[in-house]
């Protein structure tokens, strides 16, 4: 288990070049993850993807690696719209897509949230259950959630 | 709950050492530091260091017997942090789910 880390994995009825595309091109990319308007992005190790999610909420992603069609990874510092993103102030987001059966296979895993800082206001207080119910059922649902 | 927390409860987790010795006394129900150099590899002034870090991070508590410290497991922060964790997860598959429906509707 590695505490600090997200993956979560769907099969899609496309080919990888499909995906890919998905996951890099303006128009397709504002259509779910850069909805306010189409992104402007850099699309080279070290280049900036600039995602407009709201009025007002650029997030200046930094691509870490591009290597079409497998592997495309940037730091994204959800937590500081405005601020381009670091190691200090930023999640790890690394896709992965695998040709199988009938379709892709992609991967996404975000890290590193354990070296961020996070505002008071991103850290959600609702559904805190008080009541104690036991510790290995708890690490039981962080591990499923982790790895 | 507050950032801090949550902070502290994921730096506090990231350690193998550190999950190791919660694993330990989720089954031992409380030990010393002692009892835990026992049954970990590893010295027990290394282990009363790593309790510091899962103490300030609430994830133990310590209570004074005798000479020695007992610590006991508290799952709260653990809660809350697990909670944080499902969220964004949550959001990730709706992410997913609309990247699926882009590529296969393309």
């Amino acid at each position: 288990m590695t505490a600090d880390r997200i993956e979560r994995e769907i099969t899609i009825a496309a080919p990888v070049e499909r995906v890919w595309a998905v996951l890099t091109e303006p128009d397709l990319l504002s259509q779910w993850f850069s909805q306010h308007k189409p992104p402007e992005i850099d699309l080279r190790p070290g280049g900036l993807m600039r995602l407009n999610q709201a009025e007002g909420y650029d997030y200046l992603t930094r691509l870490v690696r591009v290597e079409p069609p497998t592997h495309l990874a940037y730091r994204w510092a959800s937590a500081y719209p405005g601020e381009e993103a670091t190691e200090a102030n930023s999640t790890l987001v690394e896709f992965t897509l695998t040709p199988v059966d009938g379709g892709t296979r992609l991967r996404v895993a975000e890290s590193g949230f354990a070296a961020l800082t996070i505002p008071p206001e991103r850290v959600p207080v609702a559904g805190y259950d008080s009541h104690v119910k036991g510790w290995a059922q708890k690490l039981e649902e962080l591990r499923e959630v982790a790895e | 709950v507050t950032s801090a927390q949550v902070e502290e409860v994921l730096a506090a987790l990231a350690d193998p050492t550190r999950r190791r010795l919660l694993d330990a006394l989720a089954r031992h129900g409380e030990a010393t530091a002692t009892t835990l150099a026992e049954t970990l590899p590893v010295t027990r002034q290394a282990i009363v260091k790593h309790l510091a870090v899962l103490t300030r991070a609430g994830l133990v508590a310590g209570a004074r017997e005798g000479r020695e410290m007992r610590y006991r497991l508290r799952p709260e922060p653990l809660t809350a942090t697990a909670a944080w964790m499902s969220r964004v997860a949550a959001q990730w598959d709706a992410r997913l789910d609309a990247i699926k429906r882009l590529a296969e509707n393309g």
